[in-house]
């Protein structure tokens, strides 16, 4: 693992704001890992906020909601980061706004019950992945030990930071329903220490008052990349290596992201659906950064039109996502996806240089942080070497781009690899 | 809006690049560079920017003449010639340089497909090619000039200067070295190749290096060290008994070590691989010290580790996460 510059300020110290009058909305119906989305409404309908739009198709497949009251303009095609076009329900909005009061009745419901209200929320794991919660909670093994991750390692993204900040109260009532669920033995907190005030604000509370978890204990590693991620987090907390081709769950470890645990009070708390998130924008080409709780589905140009965002000059690249595993994209019409923790607008500094030979300086070997030699199978993957790039382990390859990212010579190693793996499903 | 670019992630990139490195390991060589042309002379610098202009011009005429990308200033070509020159006695025929140089870019390198293709270090197979082809200009070793006459070219041309036997040369022929002490090796004061000799400027140099992370102490280490336990194991009449300071002092196994053996392009991925290397190199180079007919041993010995690596890299694999 590396220490990269991290680029986080300003927007770490920037509390968030609302945007929640969109004009319209754009839904893509692939929001999750799994099956896209299956529409139950018609075109022309109008739907409430919070009402079910989409339901899961299958059981790797996430609900879908309506997050402003408005008509239904047409299910067809719309812009996808991920997949460029996919189907997608789009929504021509009303001012109308629902408001969600806490239910006190929480207390009663027990584990079947609560995995109903998360599935039935359209809850997905936010930290990027977008795997469906209700999933992953119900593990076919037991969990000793839940992880929450709040190490928000990709630079520029400061939305996990600022909800640790802003809405503790409400992330740790979201443990405690998991907590409920899964009935680990030990619960850790994980922050970087790149973020003083979030884990402070975790000490103050563990030390004054007794959360209903069984044992939690606050960690604060050493700020490295890319220690959020699930493989790597559960090594840097427990010391289990999680085999390869395996989920957490195999050593009895569960990783929820911040985010998630929010998402999970709203929805079990206040009956709210996944219908709005924190996402930063940053980046130098915007004139300030901002950290905004928006409806999903909100397009960038519509952010911008409302003078939400305003650049300062144009940018060169606009990424979902953060700088080290993100998606460039090629216009503003992308919508904020249950799964976005932030865009980015930047300069010409995010631009790579051209590439070189490979001269074999080791660089990437030694910071692959799960060991792979990315130089060789690169080599092998643009010779089409496909029993070759497997050999060296190329599905094992969490694209985290470090190896992009120290390569001196710029070459365009997870891209390469990327291929190798994706010809290994063909 | 103006095009935006669509590339794939990483988007950042660490402040690195293949001329940095190039130019630091220039800049690491230059002590010895100057010590060189202290002790033996403005000859020494001569040859040196002799191999360095002829490499970088061999270089790029061959990309010209292939119709490949020019790249002479990522400053490869400039550290092969540097390299070279290092390689060289001060008293050589400067035809000499130019046919190493050219040789070491053309055959060491570009013949492969220029950077980061080759198998073998390109500078010591310029010397090798050197040393197969006119022995009789390698192996004659002129007298250190020392400081007051250090300005002077030698009145009678090229090959005028006293010659004086190598302290590995006179230990190979049986003759005493004795009045050698480790304060001369150290400093350079006696006869040799051109960068070999001072070896406090190798190693401010090697330090620098080390320091800065672009390379690691893997190779020298293990090949130093090996050197060093064979020489005091059989280099005396009796074992366990040779001087095996005068050896790691002596000839060309610091330069070696710490700016040859260490080629990125040339030697293995993995530390573990590495280590393995510098063994290797450290055995052959005593072998050939001890046993072998040259006095000398550190530019075989790399070259033939540098063909070890691809199957020392396959089996020094990184155990992946999770396996």
């Amino acid at each position: 693992m590396i220490r990269l510059n991290e680029y986080k300020e300003p927007q770490h110290e920037i509390a968030s704001v609302r945007f929640s009058n969109p004009s319209k909305l754009y839904l893509p119906l692939s929001q999750a890992t799994g099956k896209p989305s299956l529409p139950i409404v018609s075109k022309g309908a109008v739907v409430e906020e919070a009402q079910i739009i989409a339901q899961n198709d299958g059981l790797i497949s996430a609900y879908l909601h309506a997050p402003k009251k408005g008509k239904i303009l047409d299910i067809g095609t719309w812009f996808h980061p991920v997949l460029k076009r996919s189907p997608a329900i789009s929504l021509e909005c009303l001012k109308e706004e629902k408001t969600y009061t806490e239910n006190i009745k929480v207390d009663g419901l027990g584990k079947g019950e609560l995995l109903e209200i998360i599935k039935k929320a359209g809850i997905v794991g936010l930290g990027g992945a977008a795997f469906p919660t209700h999933v992953k909670l119900n593990p076919p093994k037991r969990i000793d030990t839940l992880i929450i991750n709040g190490c928000e390692c990709e630079p520029y993204l400061a939305a996990d930071y600022r909800l640790m900040v802003e809405n503790l109260e409400e992330i740790l009532k979201g443990i405690e329903i998991i907590c409920k669920i899964l009935a680990p033995k030990t619960v850790y907190i994980v922050l970087e220490d790149n973020k003083p005030r979030a884990y402070e604000g975790v000490q103050r509370i563990l030390e004054t008052r007794k959360l209903r978890i069984p044992s939690c204990e606050l960690v604060i590693l050493k700020t490295a990349y890319p220690q959020g991620g699930e493989k790597q987090l559960t090594f840097s907390v427990t010391g289990k290596k999680i085999p390869s081709g395996k989920l957490p769950f195999e050593v009895g470890v569960l990783v929820q992201n911040v985010a998630t645990c929010f998402a999970i009070y709203e929805a079990v708390y206040l009956d709210k659906p996944l219908i709005e998130r924190l996402v930063t924008f940053a980046g130098d080409a915007l004139a300030s950064p901002k950290n905004i709780w928006i409806k999903i589905g909100t397009t960038l140009r519509e952010l911008f039109e409302n003078k939400i965002l305003v650049f300062k000059t144009e940018p060169d690249k606009i990424i979902c996502g953060g700088p080290m595993m993100g998606i460039a994209l090629d216009g503003l019409d992308y919508p904020v996806l249950k799964g976005t923790g932030g865009f980015l607008f930047l300069t010409k500094h995010s631009l790579l240089g051209e590439e070189g030979p490979c001269i074999r300086c080791g660089a990437c070997v030694r910071e692959c942080p799960v060991s792979l030699m990315p130089c060789l199978i690169d080599l092998a993957s643009r010779k089409n070497l496909w029993d070759e790039t497997k050999r060296y382990g190329s599905s094992d390859c969490i694209e985290c781009g470090v190896c992009g990212y120290v390569c001196p010579t710029n070459r365009r190693l997870v891209q390469s690899i990327k291929r190798a793996k994706l010809e290994k499903v063909k | 809006m103006k095009n935006l670019t669509v590339s794939f992630s990483p988007h950042l990139h660490a402040k690195e690049s293949l001329r940095r490195i190039m130019w630091l390991v220039v800049l690491s060589l230059l002590p010895a560079a100057l010590a060189s042309v202290f002790i033996f002379g403005l000859r020494a610098l001569w040859v040196i920017v002799l191999g360095i202009i002829s490499a970088v011009i061999a270089e790029a005429a061959l990309q010209i003449l292939t119709k490949r990308k020019l790249s002479v200033s990522d400053g490869s070509a400039l550290l092969t010639g540097l390299l070279l020159s290092f390689n060289l006695p001060p008293s050589v025929p400067w035809w000499l340089v130019v046919v190493g140089s050219f040789f070491a870019v053309a055959v060491g390198k570009q013949i492969f497909g220029g950077l980061g293709q080759n198998i073998f270090n390109p500078a010591l197979v310029g010397r090798a090619f050197l040393m197969a082809s006119w022995p009789k200009y390698m192996t004659v070793f002129s007298q250190p000039v020392g400081f007051r006459q250090w300005m002077s070219f030698g009145e009678g041309g090229w090959l005028d200067a006293i010659t004086a036997a190598t302290p590995l040369a006179l230990l190979k022929e049986g003759k005493p070295v004795a009045h050698l002490s480790y304060l001369d090796l150290f400093l350079g004061r006696h006869g040799g190749c051109i960068g070999e000799v001072c070896i406090a400027a190798l190693l401010l140099g090697a330090l620098f290096l080390l320091l800065r992370g672009y390379i690691s102490w893997h190779i020298p280490v293990s090949y130093i060290a090996t050197v060093g336990v064979f020489a005091y194991i059989f280099g005396a009449k009796t074992l366990f008994s040779g001087d095996w300071l005068f050896h790691i002092l002596s000839g060309g196994l610091i330069l070696g070590a710490f700016f040859m053996a260490t080629d990125y392009v040339t030697s293995p991925l993995t530390r573990k691989g590495q280590i393995i290397f510098g063994i290797g190199c450290g055995i052959i180079t005593a072998v050939i010290r001890l046993w072998g007919g040259y006095p000398e041993g550190v530019s075989y010995a790399i070259l033939i580790m540098n063909g070890a690596t691809p199957i020392i890299d396959r089996y020094t694999k990184n155990r992946i996460f999770g396996t």
